[in-house]
């Protein structure tokens, strides 16, 4: 394919069956200071990332973010403007996506709405003159493996219904028999009850084929549930990657940690004895500070490590206020509490919440452990 | 249940159609009626009718040389049209490049010019690069006027044709010819028919280019005028009758084969 070999090391040449049984640690995809510049517009403004094989990365980001130009240049669809991305150590920048062994399902499925089921699923088969015959068989190995029945093979593709359009999509892809598939949020336009049942398939479908996957979202829930790695970007840059987990408890900026929805943040800084402060005046017990913190800080306590107190209590800090309203979550229950010149979001289970209501005097109390800080 | 002014407003647009299709329809019909005429001359109440006309008018050896003309042409202009327009209406629609909004304007001016001038224009160049006008001008005329109507008519389909689907074939591993076979192609399929119909009409019906561009080879509406100026037989009107005949079935087979591709994909 006149590709270059800039790591004769990684590289490897075995065929796709050995793919599963590789070991996990191997990068199949590494990207170097990644850039993408549209005028004097850094799209993406690198990024450096090894994607292990048979991983599922997800990258989260607001629109605009960058999120679909890095998938479009891993893809094939876009060339970057600098950086190098590498897939099993072999440069692939300027290869374009006809030559990638690799697969993109598109946010609008990109169905060949004049194929049948079967067709669009064979397409991939075609293009490489499998014979008829064999297309179909495989064909329906595909659909049985995204559940799709076997009638379905000559059905119209436009009138399938929403969640069996996914399931074509994610068939053909297969069909292509791809290293690394990309999905650039194929969920987004479902209604929720139907995305949940995909997302959970689509993990399944990740385990079982043992393939890299490489997922874009703007929903950081859709991320969480389905990846082993989570990576949140922000203006064309990688703010964090690392486990659902990590990137949950340990946000590595404020943004990372308002992606999850609304937090509750304090302004601190550092003391003379090592502790912290908040920047209007009140003390404030935090978890231990990283390395890349400094003299001024922000911590966020997300409001479900709040809870109310009465009585003593073994709470690292405790703060007095009124509720001024609540909202129902369904199982849980959400308040908004005023205390001082502060507003706190306090999020607690239904039970536990013991019938507060607007007006009701309360006093909150968070953990140290829960208090994480965060550089700005 | 329908209110008073509903039932004012269906009847209107019942009488309003009604009063339309007879305009538009009741000349061609009185022409259609002149040609059964048993009379040589134009007259109207018909006295006698007859089909002596009609059989005269399909007999003819004339007339069968210019059935000949019109049909090459139309044929010759339909494919060279369609296989120009096909890309001209991927640049116009398809592709952002530098110039496109040049080269939308400009392929709009030739439809836009009157056609007798346009004619004139050609025939005068056709002279001065010492051309002998014949059928074979006669297609470049209809091509400078008909290539783009026809791209425009393509252009509509292209513009709703969705191009990460060409995105999506690539990215599965097929090239730019494969692509084109089996996704682009097929997609604009009905574009590309509807503009074949289009241009092969144009054609068949053109007079004010082909009056001075065909030289001494005649077509049928370029013979029915010269017929009606001196000479007029009812052959006239009866051969206007077959021709705008022709070109109905043609359509109406058009639309058949549309509508029974359609079903065929609905069914599946």
């Amino acid at each position: 394919m006149g590709i270059a070999m800039i790591s004769p090391a990684v590289n490897d040449t075995e065929t796709d069956g050995e793919a599963a049984a590789r070991p996990k640690a191997l990068p199949v995809l590494q990207l170097v200071d990644v850039r993408k510049v549209f005028g004097d517009f850094a799209a993406v403004d690198g990024i450096n990332v090894d994607i292990r094989e048979g991983e599922f990365v997800t990258i989260v980001g607001p629109s605009g973010s960058g999120k679909t130009t890095l998938l479009r240049m891993l893809a094939g669809m876009e060339a970057p403007t600098s950086g190098y991305i590498t897939l099993r150590g072999t440069l692939i920048n300027d290869v374009p996506a006809d030559k990638r062994p690799t697969c993109l399902v598109f946010q609008s499925l990109a169905l060949f709405p004049h194929k049948t089921v079967g067709e669009n699923i064979e397409f991939p088969l075609k293009v490489r003159e499998v014979p008829a015959a064999e297309r179909k068989r495989r064909a329906l190995e595909f659909m049985r493996m995204v559940r799709l029945p076997d009638h379905y093979y000559a059905k119209n593709v436009m009138r399938c219904s929403g969640g069996e359009k996914q399931r074509v999509a994610l068939a053909r892809a297969f069909a292509y028999d791809p290293d690394v598939l990309f999905f650039d949020e194929p969920l987004s336009a479902l209604d929720y009850k139907l995305k949940k049942v995909l997302e959970k398939e689509l993990k399944d479908l990740h385990r079982e084929s043992g393939k890299t996957f490489v997922y874009i979202t703007h929903s950081l829930e859709e991320a969480m549930v389905m990846s082993d790695r989570v990576g949140v970007m922000s203006r064309g840059r990688l703010v964090q990657i690392g486990t659902p987990e990590e990137i949950y408890t340990k946000p590595a900026t404020r943004f990372v940690a308002e992606f999850f929805g609304e937090v509750n943040s304090f302004p601190v800084r550092r003391t003379a004895d090592g502790g912290w402060t908040q920047a209007d005046g009140g003390p404030i017990v935090v978890a231990p500070a990283g390395d890349d913190i400094g003299e001024a800080a922000t911590v966020i306590v997300r409001p479900e490590t709040m809870r109310f107190v009465t009585g003593p209590s073994s709470a690292d800090n405790l703060i007095s206020g009124r509720i001024y309203n609540e909202y129902s979550l369904g199982s849980r229950m959400l308040y908004q509490v005023h205390a001082g010149e502060r507003i706190y979001l306090v999020e607690v289970a239904r039970a536990a919440a013991g019938g507060l209501v607007a007006g009701d005097t309360v006093t909150i109390g968070w953990d140290a452990r829960d208090a994480i800080l965060v550089g700005d | 249940m329908e209110t008073r002014s509903q039932i004012h407003a269906r009847t209107f647009v019942k009488v309003w159609t009604g009063f339309v299709v007879f305009a538009l329809y009741l000349p061609i019909l009185c022409g259609a009626l002149a040609g059964l005429s048993k009379g040589r001359y134009f007259g109207f109440p018909i006295k006698v009718f007859s089909t002596e006309w009609w059989g005269k008018t399909i007999a003819s050896l004339e007339i069968q040389t210019l059935v000949q003309n019109s049909l090459l042409i139309a044929f010759i202009v339909t494919l060279v049209s369609v296989f120009f327009a096909f890309f001209g209406a991927l640049a116009f629609a398809r592709y952002d490049w530098k110039g496109r909004r040049l080269f939308q304007k400009a392929i709009l001016l030739p439809v836009f010019f009157p056609q007798p001038v346009l004619g004139l224009a050609l025939l005068l160049w056709f002279n001065a690069i010492g051309i002998n006008p014949s059928w074979q001008t006669a297609v470049i005329a209809h091509l400078v006027w008909i290539v783009p109507v026809v791209t425009l008519v393509i252009a509509i389909q292209v513009y709703s044709f969705d191009p990460t689907l060409e995105e999506a074939a690539r990215d599965l591993g097929a090239s730019r010819w494969f692509i084109l076979k089996e996704i682009t192609l097929p997609i604009l399929w009905p574009g590309i028919w509807s503009g074949a119909l289009f241009a092969f009409l144009l054609s068949w019906g053109n007079f004010p280019l082909s009056l001075y561009t065909a030289g001494v080879d005649s077509t049928i509406p370029k013979w029915l005028y010269s017929k009606m100026v001196a000479g007029y037989s009812p052959m006239v009107p009866a051969l206007g009758t077959m021709s705008t005949l022709s070109a109905a079935t043609l359509l109406l087979a058009g639309g058949l084969v549309i509508m029974i591709l359609r079903r065929r994909q609905r069914d599946l």
